[in-house]
């Protein structure tokens, strides 16, 4: 009965995801129409068609859907180890801390600015971005574990954090000037603006191998939704499991911040509109998350690249501002 | 016999000392119950035999092996702990809660067993709940959900259940239900219980040995009898009580008490 109903969940999941890639592909400044998308595929399509779909639109396409798969599946694991359903990646400092170390980079590197634009400067700001995340996350971990994780200390030191490196960012913003801080801008409301197969061919199996991982695990992170003692009654070691779990959220997390920069509430929104459909266990959720998540990505990526057309906005921007109603119903309902 | 035997126990959190050199016995296929004032050091205990919590000094043995020796799969099949609040994944069935109860059989990936099935049926029937297996957890009353977890303790299949205060927030039918529950799973199917009681007549009615904690140490060790006296009661509870033994003459019952010296608040 209830695995019915999953498998009919799953089966419009996939079938709405087929249609918005479809759409993604198609719409934009230069229409390719469905047909023709299917013909460039099989080699049979012309010029103009081959660059804009294999070059420019695949590519962000794939980055776009990684981008959600990551963002879900570390909000998703975020939640169940804190044990709050608010909680999403920004929670841990990967957001912050990878604009930091972003900005850092941006603002030091305005001398070699022009002539420094080889492949080293397409993958130093992500690079840049994946340590600075890192490092937020250890030192919020750090701080918030005394024999062992405290989930609920760790939501407090990471919104302490996170409020004392975007207070950092802000003073450098207003140092910097207007170019760099266009670029930050941009950077920290999160975009998939001039992304390639440079960035494809790195995030596609990054996110593959650890979304695979995560779904391994999905009976511990099932159990880790107890308490502490029913945990460790249940046979698991709660720290252990907890640091490798919270470890493959960082990755992924900060490799999607690395290359889309801060999409905010994507993290936050698509495990709970799972956890609604299709109930509590990880099994489930996990790979409904992500298609829900990649869809959202689709649909609001493809609403940025072309509503304002020829100027782009933000993805991030987009996914707020449907992002935020959802997260104030939540908070309304948790009441 | 001891199923579990806890040896020189010192457990403390940061500087605070709670159970001091500890050693007691608990008898295996028994009925044991923890007795003591609030903050005496009995979930302490538990939570130490659990491993929840880490000992300072000392050891405890579970089938006469030391926990710390042993993995946290091969633990879970020894000894299964239901905590005092525990906490329920949102949106789970009955049956899907007890299910739980089989993780440390499981692999890590795949579906439930044959003998996983039989043990999560066995549970349900045990408890009574067939006819809410379906239900979702948060539409059953308090002494029902009370139920359903005893069902996940033992569809755990251990020889040892260890419950923290399982009567707590029940009412006084609901109560005798629980423990009535309980005591049928001793004598039935011959599990080895321990648990937290704070009600002394429950205590006295369904333990066959007592333990009596003060201040993290041991005060009373026996069956009911030998260790609810007039002078361990006040001993542990700073109280005098007026004591008359039950009808059937196997335990004595608390009539009534007076506060006598106030150890309880300084513990």
């Amino acid at each position: 009965m209830k695995e019915i109903r999953i498998q009919k969940i799953v089966i419009l999941l996939v079938i709405f995801f087929i249609v918005s890639a479809a759409v993604y592909l198609s719409w934009g400044s230069y229409q390719i129409s469905f047909a023709d998308i299917f013909l460039t595929f099989i080699g049979r399509g012309n010029t103009f068609q081959e660059t804009a779909l294999l070059n420019l639109r695949l590519p962000r396409m794939i980055v776009a859907i990684c981008v959600g798969v990551a963002l879900a599946t570390s909000g998703g694991i975020i939640q169940t180890i804190t044990k709050n359903e608010l909680a999403d990646p920004g929670i841990i400092g990967i957001n912050a801390g990878a604009a930091v170390a972003a900005i850092l980079v941006v603002s030091s590197q305005t001398i070699y600015y022009y002539h420094q634009l080889g492949s080293f400067s397409i993958y130093l700001l992500p690079f840049s971005a994946i340590i600075g995340a890192a490092v937020s996350a250890g030192i919020i971990y750090f701080l918030s574990s005394h024999k062992g994780i405290k989930p609920k200390k760790m939501i407090l030191v990471g919104l302490g954090i996170n409020a004392g490196l975007s207070a950092f960012m802000t003073f450098f913003i207003f140092r910097g000037g207007v170019g760099e801080y266009n670029r930050v801008l941009i950077w920290t409301s999160g975009s998939l603006w001039g992304t390639g197969w440079e960035y494809a061919k790195i995030l596609l199996p990054l996110v593959c191998v650890l979304f695979g991982l995560v779904l391994l695990n999905y009976k511990k992170l099932d159990v880790l939704q107890f308490s502490d003692e029913h945990i460790t009654s249940l046979g698991l070691n709660r720290n252990n499991e907890r640091k490798k779990l919270l470890t493959y959220a960082v990755v992924l997390a900060g490799g999607a911040t690395a290359f889309a920069g801060n999409v905010g509430f994507i993290g936050l929104i698509s495990p709970n509109i799972a956890k609604k459909l299709v109930g509590g266990s990880h099994k489930h959720t996990l790979l409904v998350s992500a298609l829900i998540s990649a869809i959202i990505m689709l649909c609001a990526d493809a609403v940025s690249r072309n509503l304002f057309s020829p100027i782009e906005i933000p993805v991030g921007i987009i996914i707020s501002i449907f992002g935020v109603p959802y997260f104030m119903y939540l908070i309304i309902k948790e009441n | 016999m001891e199923a579990i035997v806890v040896k020189e126990l010192s457990v403390g959190y940061d500087e605070r000392v709670v159970i001091e050199k500890l050693g007691l016995s608990i008898l295996k296929g028994k009925i044991n119950v923890i007795i003591g004032a609030n903050g005496c050091g009995k979930s302490t205990l538990l939570k130490s035999i659990a491993r929840v919590i880490k000992p300072q000094s000392g050891a405890v043995y579970i089938n006469g092996k030391d926990i710390t020796k042993q993995k946290e799969k091969a633990m879970a099949k020894q000894i299964a702990f239901l905590p005092q609040e525990p906490i329920c994944p949102v949106g789970l069935t009955v049956r899907e809660l007890v299910a739980y109860g089989r993780f440390p059989y499981q692999k890590s990936f795949g579906g439930l067993s044959k003998h996983d099935k039989e043990m999560i049926d066995w549970a349900i029937e045990e408890t009574e709940l067939q006819e809410f297996a379906h239900r979702k957890l948060d539409t059953l009353s308090q002494g029902q959900r009370q139920r359903v977890w005893i069902a996940m303790t033992i569809a755990q299949e251990t020889d040892i259940i260890m419950l923290d205060e399982p009567t707590t927030y029940l009412d006084l039918s609901y109560q005798q239900e629980i423990l009535q529950l309980l005591s049928k799973l001793n004598q039935t199917a011959g599990f080895t219980v321990v648990m937290v009681l704070h009600e002394l007549n429950n205590a006295c009615k369904y333990g066959d040995n007592i333990i009596g904690l003060k201040n993290g140490k041991l005060i009373c060790e026996g069956s009911p009898c030998e260790a609810i006296t007039k002078e361990n009661l006040s001993e542990l509870y700073g109280i005098d009580a007026t004591l008359q033994i039950s009808e059937n003459k196997q335990y004595p019952i608390c009539l009534d008490y007076e506060v006598t010296k106030k150890v309880a608040l300084v513990g």
